[in-house]
This record gives structure tokens, sequence and C-alpha cells, in this order.
């Protein structure tokens, strides 16, 4: 049976990358003693797969991975030794068995929210006086944004306004705070970094520096943009 | 949320920047104010490979169940964030608490290979602590150090406070004791060092004068500035290996070790008596662990790690008493749970294949030998007691087995090694070949089989019989190495032979270390002031560099490398007693010159004086 882990990676675990994540969970599992699933073969692995990795740097309050395991297990007493063997910005926030027709998280991921600001206030350039206007430009009153983006072919062309469900911005401490959705996923993945960048182009600001935003995924999501569902709304 | 050393920007910038944030599971958090010793125990290497050392791992447990101490990681910063510490002024700091390390009461620094010398600069330089022991303060951490190298630890004599000479479970309850006395009455750095250099197996370099020969520039004198340091050291040796201390959890890194496993010490020291080999005669004698007690670490150790691999270490896997035992146990109680298990060098027979066919994926893993020499006058000059029957048997087991990849480890440069030495290493791997041809009818064969070749370079040692053996020129060694790659290519079956060696300087600069005194330190010092470090690493390793500082000097390599060292020279270890006597590393010395095999410790005693300590190989029965 398949299980849903929903976790927060936070603080300082921003800098772990997702392989070595990858590798801290297949050993929390086993320290959990949970009846975990192998593959079969001479080099027998865990079942375990990730919705998306998070790239070094950026924080999630809602990540997600699926799990096989042998048999039932209590949920809440899982939770509670899954937690017992995380490490200070880990923290596992739900347990869930899923329907057996349920699609792995990998697969099911289409979108993903985001909220992003500014580290520090060395980057005023950010701090443009008219900007819930000009996102109004940018955003809502325009038909699409396009973008060059680069791929291993080359460059191509990238329409971003159907692929941004949400784009918001509330002003907290005269600092500009991002709010938004974006597709996500295995065909159209739109880093919120991009969008960023896209935005700051239209402002006609100089240099962006990607290192300079706060980037933290908040929650991802299954189905179609009219229907969202938080991947850790299925199964209980 | 826990604090950085490193702000933001520089984590963002450098590669891995989890080496460097601590957080590790089963990582030990204590509040510094509640303890009245900081420890910094360092690896002096990048963090993988030193979170993959057993030592420091055994150290850190047992110094972290006192009480009163509170002991912290600390590697080598890479060279991208050694760049940026530098230019920021940002100090060398513990993982653990990310604080300073200049602050610590103890810097300790393990050494396992020469060419990490310059690393332990670096972190000095990095601490902001004096690179040498003259100027060091009252309120400067003591700089330790331990390990391998510590059997001769003269060319950083100037650089370090203290040597612990030995294994770290014994004395370190005493000096730590005496720490804290003299911390609690106004500490005196000189009255410290001069009353820990009571303590055994610890060495206090600045308490000693060495004098020089005019003529040749050998040892004239070395002995202690005062008649209550005590003018030999004896290294320190666990007795009983069932006793002592041994983490119940080790740490968990989040950037992938070396070591990504559970190691199990199953016993230390070697029966064997290789003449090249340091560790075979400095960690004498060979102490077994019981297998009761090892069977009940892996589980432990299993289940606190969550590895999904079990290693066990030694110098010699297949001596130990019960391995059968306690591989049926791994194999029964562990693969069935997703644990794999690696296995170390183990000699290859019957038994070791029927285990590793149980264990590996036959058709990807290979087999290796470590023969060491190609010749049987070679192997006997340097007491393996391997035979070419014992090796061609063994890889037609193998074969039959359906193995079809074999690894061959040798030497070259050995003391007495002729040319025809040297071709005999080629013709062994091609008779090896011819085997699995001879073994495998045709039909079963898939493809050639593979027949890899590894030389390194011989580096004569500190406390082998081999310690007064010359070396020779980097370009000699690469003589070498064509005569065995041009007799490969006249072999039969050379298209299933390859061969790899090694690089040749930085062997020579080894050599010089091995075996050096205190009259390396300036050049160790501007070495690394022209910008040498991570000498290990091929990368970063400058022989040019190396060579100025030596100039500069007056280092002669030929002086420490190349020449052949009378019998009754004063060496710069003679002060190190290893229990094994200079009488008897002589005679094996001479045993070698006449190509003498002489019996392992299982066979028979041959006296090395490791017996003194009263324990392991030399009271079992036999």
């Amino acid at each position: 049976m398949r299980v849903r882990i929903r976790f927060e990676k936070t603080g300082i675990m921003r800098y772990v990358g997702h392989l070595d994540l990858m590798r801290f969970f297949q050993k929390a599992v086993k320290r959990a003693g949970l009846p975990i699933r192998y593959s079969e073969g001479f080099n027998p692995h865990q079942i375990m797969s990730f919705a998306s990795p998070l790239g070094v740097g950026l924080t999630s309050e809602g990540e997600y991975m699926d799990i096989d395991i042998k048999e039932q297990v209590d949920s809440k007493a899982a939770l509670e030794t899954l937690n017992a063997n995380m490490v200070e910005g880990l923290e596992i926030k739900s347990f869930k068995y899923l329907p057996d027709n349920a699609e792995k998280c990998m697969s099911a991921v289409t979108a993903a929210s985001y909220l992003v600001t500014y580290k520090d206030s060395k980057d005023d350039a950010c701090y443009v006086d008219n900007i819930l206007e000009l996102k109004q430009k940018f955003f809502d009153e325009t038909a699409s944004i396009n973008i060059v983006k680069k791929t291993k072919k080359g460059e191509r062309v990238l329409d971003l306004k159907p692929l941004i469900y949400r784009f918001n911005i509330r002003v907290v401490d005269n600092k500009p705070v991002y709010d938004l959705l974006l597709s996500s996923g295995s065909t159209d993945n739109i880093k919120p970094e991009l969008v960023v960048k896209a935005f700051h182009e239209f402002l006609g600001l100089p240099e962006f520096d990607e290192l300079s935003l706060d980037i933290k995924r908040t929650d991802m999501f299954t189905g179609e943009s009219d229907s969202f569902i938080s991947l850790g709304d299925i199964g209980q | 949320m826990k604090k950085l050393a490193l702000p933001d920007d520089i984590l963002m910038q450098i590669d891995k920047p989890a080496r460097y944030i601590g957080n590790e599971f089963n990582s030990v958090k204590k509040n510094p104010a509640d303890v009245d010793i900081r420890f910094a125990m360092c690896f002096p290497d990048v963090y993988e490979v030193g979170m993959s050392h057993l030592g420091i791992a055994i150290l850190y447990d047992m110094l972290n169940r006192r009480e009163d101490t509170y002991c912290e990681r600390v590697y080598s910063p890479w060279p991208d964030l050694h760049n940026l510490m530098k230019e920021r002024n940002i100090p060398l700091f513990a993982l653990e608490s990310q604080d300073a390390i200049k602050n610590f009461d103890f810097i300790g620094m393990t050494l396992q290979y020469e060419m990490c010398y310059t690393n332990i600069l670096q972190i000095l330089d990095l601490a902001g602590v004096a690179l040498e022991t003259k100027d060091r303060e009252n309120n400067d951490p003591i700089i330790i150090v331990g390990g391998p190298c510590a059997t001769n630890p003269e060319p950083i004599a100037d650089f370090v406070d203290l040597v612990y000479v030995g294994e770290g479970e014994t004395s370190y309850p005493a000096l730590l004791d005496l720490y804290k006395k003299h911390k609690a009455s106004g500490f005196d750095r000189q009255a410290f060092l001069r009353e820990a250099s009571k303590i055994p197996g610890i060495y206090v370099p600045s308490l000693y004068e060495v004098t020089y020969k005019e003529s040749d520039g050998t040892i004239e004198s070395f002995r202690p500035k005062f008649n209550d340091v005590p003018a030999t050291i004896v290294r320190q040796v666990v007795a009983d290996m069932d006793s002592t201390t041994y983490p119940t959890k080790m740490l968990i890194p989040f950037v992938r070790a070396i070591q990504d496993r559970v190691v199990l010490e199953i016993q230390r020291g070697c029966i064997r008596g290789c003449r090249f080999c340091q560790a075979g005669m400095i960690y004498r004698p060979n102490r077994e662990k019981s297998v009761d007690i090892l069977k009940k670490q892996a589980k432990e150790l299993l289940a606190s790690t969550g590895h999904e691999e079990i290693s066990l270490s030694s110098l010699s896997s297949s001596d130990y008493h019960a391995l059968g035992d306690l591989m049926d146990f791994l194999i029964n109680d562990c693969l069935s749970e997703g644990v794999n298990v690696s296995l170390p060098s183990l000699r290859i027979d019957a038994f070791s294949l029927d285990v590793m066919s149980k264990v590996q994926d036959v058709r990807k893993s290979s087999i290796t030998f470590a023969p060491e020499a190609g010749s049987q006058r070679m192997r006997n000059v340097i007491n393996k007691g391997l035979t070419v029957d014992d090796i061609i048997g063994g890889a037609t087991l193998a074969f039959k087995g359906g193995w079809n990849k074999v690894k061959f480890y040798f030497m070259l440069g050995l003391p007495t090694e002729t040319d025809e030495d040297m071709k005999a290493i080629p013709r062994l791997a091609n008779e090896v070949a011819a085997a699995y041809y001879d073994t495998v009818p045709k039909e079963q064969r898939q493809g050639r089989c593979q027949i890899t070749i590894s030389t390194s370079f011989f580096v004569p040692k500190p406390f082998t019989p081999f310690q007064w053996a010359p070396m020779y020129e980097a370009g000699e060694y690469l003589r070498r190495a064509k005569i065995v790659n041009d007799e490969m290519k006249a072999q039969l079956n050379q298209k299933s032979l390859k061969y790899n060696w090694h690089h040749s300087d930085v062997t020579v600069l080894e050599g010089v270390f091995a075996r050096g005194d205190r009259r390396l330190c300036p050049a160790i010092l501007d070495a690394y002031k022209s910008g040498c470090f991570f000498d290990a690493w091929g990368e970063y390793f400058d022989f040019d560099k190396w060579l100025a500082a030596f100039e500069k000097n007056n280092i002669s390599v030929d002086f420490y490398a190349y020449r052949q060292r009378d019998l009754d020279e004063i060496l710069p270890w003679d002060f190190i007693d290893c229990h094994v006597t200079k009488a008897f590393l002589k005679k094996e010395w001479e045993n070698a010159m006449n190509a003498t095999v002489t019996p392992n410790c299982k066979m028979m005693c041959s006296g090395c004086g490791a017996a003194r300590i009263g324990s392991g190989v030399c009271h079992n029965a036999r």
C-alpha cells in the first residue's frame, strides 16, 4: 500500500540538495522501522518517490513523497517515529494512505504555489512605487508574456501567461512579496525566479540576481487550473 | 533556527554548502556553557573524506560521553570556500555550534597521510591560530595531532603542541583531566605542556632538542631538554578490544561521504607482517573482537543509522577467527532487511567467493588480488605469503563462479627489484587471463575477461623493515612503469589486460615527509605560504612550488628520499617505542635481502616485541 508523506524543509536545510535529501529520507525511514517495500533484484532500493525536487536555497512548507509499505501501520505513530528521526528544518506534517488508484505524486503534480520576497534590502531596485499598478499591466491586462528560454538545444520563446495561474503582490514592510501559483511537473515546470525575472525585465530594472530572492514553496497541487487539489488532501 | 557561521550569499556560491552547516542526524548537541573543555576534532581534508573516518567517529563518541567535554567536528574548507573566508576574514568554525575554533580548548587533528601536512596549516591559518607552537599564548587552543603519521611527527614538530602517539582510546581521559586541573588554577601553557609530556603516549616536540652531524647531516642526538621529560614515548595500544569504547551511533552526513555505510571494526592489527606495511607493524599485536560483540554492534549501528550497507573494517579480514560465523549472521539477518554487505579485501578462496556470490552481482563485480609484487622472489622479499598457485587457483575458482573481471594491485620500486621482477607483473596477469580461457568454455564466455593491473610506487615508512631503503627519482619510477607497460604489450592475452599507474612526483614528496625530520618544518611552512594545500588532490598538487620551498630551505630530496640509510643511523622517529623492536626490524631487513619468508603471527611468534602488551594474538592459543 502507498503512503503520501507531507513535510516541511525550512531554515538551514535549504542548503541540502535534493539527492542528499532523498538519501536522508531513505535512512530515516529505516531508522523509524517502517516496513518499506523494496524493489527486486541485486541492488534492491526502497520504493520512494518525491513530487518535485526543491532547488538548493529554497524552503518549503509543502513537500511530498510517496512510499510503498508492506503492511499497514498506525498513521499517527508512524508520523511520530518519523519526526523523531528528523533534524532541525525537516518536519513531517502528514502521513496518509492513498487510495489504490491514486496517481504517484511525481506524475500527479501540475502546479505549485510560492511566496517570493527579497532577502536583503540591498536590492533597492525592486522597490518601485507603483509596483501594484505595473503588476496589473504586466500580468492581468496582458494576453501573453513571452520570454526566451534557454534549452539544451538552443533558445525558444515561451509564453508564460497560460502557465501562471496566480500572480499577486503584497507589499510587506515596503518589500514586495510575490504570491505565485505556477505550472509545475514534468511538462511545463515554471520556476518562480523565471517569473520574477520576467517582471523585473518588464519593469526595466537592471541586472536580475536570482540569488537575491527568498523563495518558499507553500504547496503542490494536482488537477486542472479550475480545480486544483493539494497533494496533501488526497488519501487519509 | 540554528545560526550559521557562513552568510547565505557564500553558502549559495560554493560547492556543496551542506558540508558546512552541521545538523547531521546523530550529531551531538550540547550547551557550550555547560562544559569545561571544548574540543575541535579535525580531519584535515574535505568533508566527504573526513566524515568517512572511523577513528574520528570513535573519538567523537568517546569524548562526548564525558559530561565536561564538548567535542565538535571540523574539516578542511574546500579551496572555493577557503578563498572567501580569507577574503572576508571569516574564522574557521566547528560544525555543531558554528563557533570559531580559535576559542576552543583543543584543536585535534588526525594525520592519516603525509600529504595532509599543508592542510594542517590551512586549518590553523583559517582558525586564526599562530602556525608555530612557539608563537602561541595562554589563551590559544592546544594543538594536538594523532593518527598513523604521528609515528613520525617530526616534519610537523614546529606546528603542533602535543602529539598523541597511539590509539586514542587510552590516554585522552588523563590528558583532559590534567587540562581541566590546569585550567581551573590559572592556565599556564608551558606548565601544562610540561606535565602533559609525562602522560603515556603524549609527545611534546618543543621539549626536545635535536643535533645533527656536521659530516653527513644525520641526527647526532635527540633528547629531552629537561630531566623530567621522558626520553622515549611508548605508543599507546588498547589491550582489550571487547571492552573498549565503540560508538552505538554514527553521524549521517547529508553530503554523501566516501563511506556511506556502517563500518564495523572487527579487529586491529595484522598477523601477516608484510615488510613494506606500516600498519602491519605499528598496530601490532593483532587483537580481535569477539563475534558476539560484533553481531550486537552491527545490529545496533544499522538501527541507529538507517544505513543500507555494512562493511567490515580490518587490515586482513580473512584472518579474523570467526569470519564465517559473522558473515552468516550478516547475510541471514541483514540482507533480508534490505541491507547490503560490502566486502573488504578478502583473500580469494572458495569461502570468500561463496560469500561474495551471495552479496554481489557476480556479472558486475570484480575480484581483487593484492599480490603487491609480480615474481615469487619479490613476494618473498616483501613477506607477502601469496604464491602463484594461490592466485591462479583463486582466479580459476572465480571464473568458474561466473566472474570475468579481476583487479591486481602491485608496487613498483621495492627494495632489490629488478627488471625481471617488473616484467613478472604482466606475465602473472597474462597467466590469469590464460586460466580464464582454459576454464570457461567458449560458449559460456561473455566476451573477453578483463584483467586490470594497477601499480603504485613504494614509499618506505618508519617502523617497517624497509625504513632504511632508498627511493628512486620520479623518472626512474616512470621507467619502471614503462617496463611493465611494454612487457604487457608482449603478452599473448594483451587484449584482456589493462594497466594503470600513478603519478610519481607526489610519491617522492610523500617519501620525504614519511622519513623526514624537523628541519622540514620551515619548508612546509613556505610551501603553504606559496599556496600549497590539498596536496593529496592531484588538481591542487604543485610540485614546482614544493621544489622551490625545499631549495629555499636547503632541503635535499636526495638526503631524505633517495639515500640508503645506515642501519645504525639515529632515525628521526627512534624516540618512539612502537613495541616492535629495532632489532626485529633489522632482522626482517636481512630476511628481506635474503628473500626469506617469516611466518605469520598465528603460525609462530617471531619475537617482534609486541608481546609486551600482554594481549591479542601473542597470548592466544595458536
